[in-house]
């Protein structure tokens, strides 16, 4: 067939062809084109920070979160990480003296708006906590809560199958539906909680830590579970498994913290943001560099 | 019943094993229009092949960059990372060969139009090089099925290809007084090295199968003690 094909190419066609292929022969450097190239942005933070009673947390946070991408955020532990995906949805609204300043835009607009409804954010973007934290209800009414608080009554039986076989869970509890969500397992009790994020159908899911309390299987079934859910929601991911944020997403936030002169403030700042693959590989700045390869924690 | 998990991570695995073993089918194909510009002294169709050794290039740049960072990002261990390691060293054979077939259809057009050619050198070159395009699919087809058996017979097949150079080189110092013609039997020379390099790197390949399959590496054949 080889040389069938070799034949088929002499002559004038042939050498036009392989000049074509010639000239879209990949070249080094371009080989590594991102899965997320100029797409939507769902956040835009523009010097972003959060202090607690005048006490700094984060500061000059500039990056932008784009749509359908698995966006993790790594760093050790008190460099803000958490803090920062919290003020996505307006979590910190809830902690006395919490202060966010600079921009924070969602899909283009003011985050913490005078008129946003910081109820109708936290609907658009859910959360899941690092510690499964269903309600002491049933696995159906856990997943139709939600649903039901917003009014939507109709259909609700389907809602919760698709939230439920959205999160991969509908095969491993559709006979017990009725039963109490704390009889399932940590893993299951985790997938539930993302099956009722998504059952009052967000555009975000924020996870702060999702598989630190799990064992690894589960934790690999989360995992499948993100790259599954961002073909539909964009996911914003806080880790402090360095091999967690590098298997399931695509770009990487790096923070670290930042001392002042007398080292009496300390702050998170952002350090490097880029496609994932870069980070950890060929991250550009050498900080980065320490954290990811394990040299310093 | 045990669930699957990390299911994205073992296609994109299995998608770069099949691109890096694509890229045998890329040489397979470069070689053949090399052989076929041998006999017929086609330098157009010589050019062709250089231009068309980025194709194998690019293979080479996207597959390696792939699988770089796979180590970095999806931790791969026992199997997986043989495998990956191994992808790595197919790859550089993959390019090697490639390469040596651009170094023979440089040759060919030094060798002038009408080349006084020996047409059972000729003959001999072209049967290394078939030769060489089995060895080439018999490791590719012995890594696809992790078949230890048939990586190892590669050896063999290349022994073929061995005799046949041998032979070429007998025939080059039997060529005669002609200047021309020495030249020409000489530039041959080179290009059935070419071949049998071609052979070795397919070799390579097959004792990379060898280790995928038992996690040691041993070399089939040890040349600076071929008789241990």
């Amino acid at each position: 067939m080889a040389q069938d094909e070799s034949r088929a190419e002499t002559g004038r066609a042939g050498r036009e062809a392989a000049a074509e292929r010639a000239a879209i022969a990949v070249r080094p450097g371009e080989f590594r084109r991102g899965p997320s190239g100029k797409r939507e942005k769902v956040f835009e933070l523009k010097g972003a920070g959060v202090s607690y009673g005048g006490v700094t947390a984060v500061r000059d946070i500039s990056m932008d979160i784009h749509r359908n991408d698995v966006t993790a955020m790594i760093g050790p532990s008190g460099c803000g990480k958490s803090t920062l995906l919290r003020c996505l949805n307006r979590m910190n609204d809830l902690i006395p003296g919490a202060e966010v300043q600079g921009e924070l835009l969602y899909h283009g607009e003011d985050l913490y708006g005078q008129t946003v409804d910081p109820v109708q954010v936290r609907k658009l973007i859910g959360m899941v906590f690092q510690k499964p934290n269903p309600f002491p209800k049933s696995i159906y009414d856990n997943v139709a809560f939600g649903p039901r608080v917003l009014g939507h009554k109709e259909n609700l039986d389907q809602t919760v199958e698709e939230a439920l076989r959205g999160a991969a869970l509908w095969d491993e509890v559709k006979d017990r539906l009725d039963d109490n969500a704390f009889g399932l397992s940590g893993g299951q009790q985790q997938r539930l909680c993302i099956a009722r994020c998504i059952a009052v159908n967000p555009d975000t899911i924020l996870m702060d830590e999702p598989c630190s309390a799990l064992d690894p299987i589960s934790t690999g079934k989360i995992e499948d579970l993100m790259i599954e859910l961002k073909k539909e929601f964009s996911i914003v991911i806080v880790t402090h498994n360095m091999q967690q944020a590098a298997r399931v997403s695509d770009r990487t936030a790096f923070l670290m913290v930042e001392l002042d002169a007398e080292e009496d403030n300390r702050w998170g700042r952002l350090v490097e943001y880029d496609e994932t693959e870069k980070i950890f590989t060929n991250p550009t700045d050498q900080r980065t560099e320490d954290y990811v390869s394990g040299k310093v924690g | 019943m045990v669930e699957q998990t990390r299911v994205h991570y073992q296609e994109e695995l299995e998608k770069l094993e099949t691109s890096a073993l694509g890229g045998l089918d890329l040489v397979s194909s470069a070689l053949s229009r090399t052989l076929e510009a041998i006999e017929h002294q086609d330098v157009e169709l010589a050019q062709l092949v250089i231009a068309d050794d980025d194709r194998i290039d690019g293979r080479y740049l996207e597959v390696h960059q792939a699988l770089i960072t796979l180590l970095a990002t999806q931790s791969p261990v026992a199997t997986d990372l043989r495998l990956i390691s191994a992808l790595l060293h197919v790859l550089k054979n993959v390019e090697r060969m490639g390469d040596q077939c651009v170094n023979i259809c440089k040759m060919i057009p030094l060798t002038g139009n009408e080349p006084p050619a020996d047409e059972e050198m000729v003959k001999l070159i072209l049967t290394m090089g078939r030769q060489a395009r089995t060895l080439i699919s018999q490791a590719q087809r012995a890594f696809a099925e992790r078949n230890v058996e048939m990586a190892r017979d590669l050896v063999r097949q290349d022994d073929v290809v061995d005799n046949l150079n041998r032979q070429c080189f007998g025939l080059a110092l039997e060529i005669g007084d002609d200047p021309d013609r020495r030249e020409w039997a000489m530039t041959m020379l080179l290009a059935a090295r070419a071949i049998e390099r071609i052979g070795d790197n397919a070799v390579d390949i097959g004792e990379q199968v060898a280790f995928v399959v038992t996690g040691l590496f041993r070399e089939f054949e040890d040349a600076s003690h071929p008789n241990e």
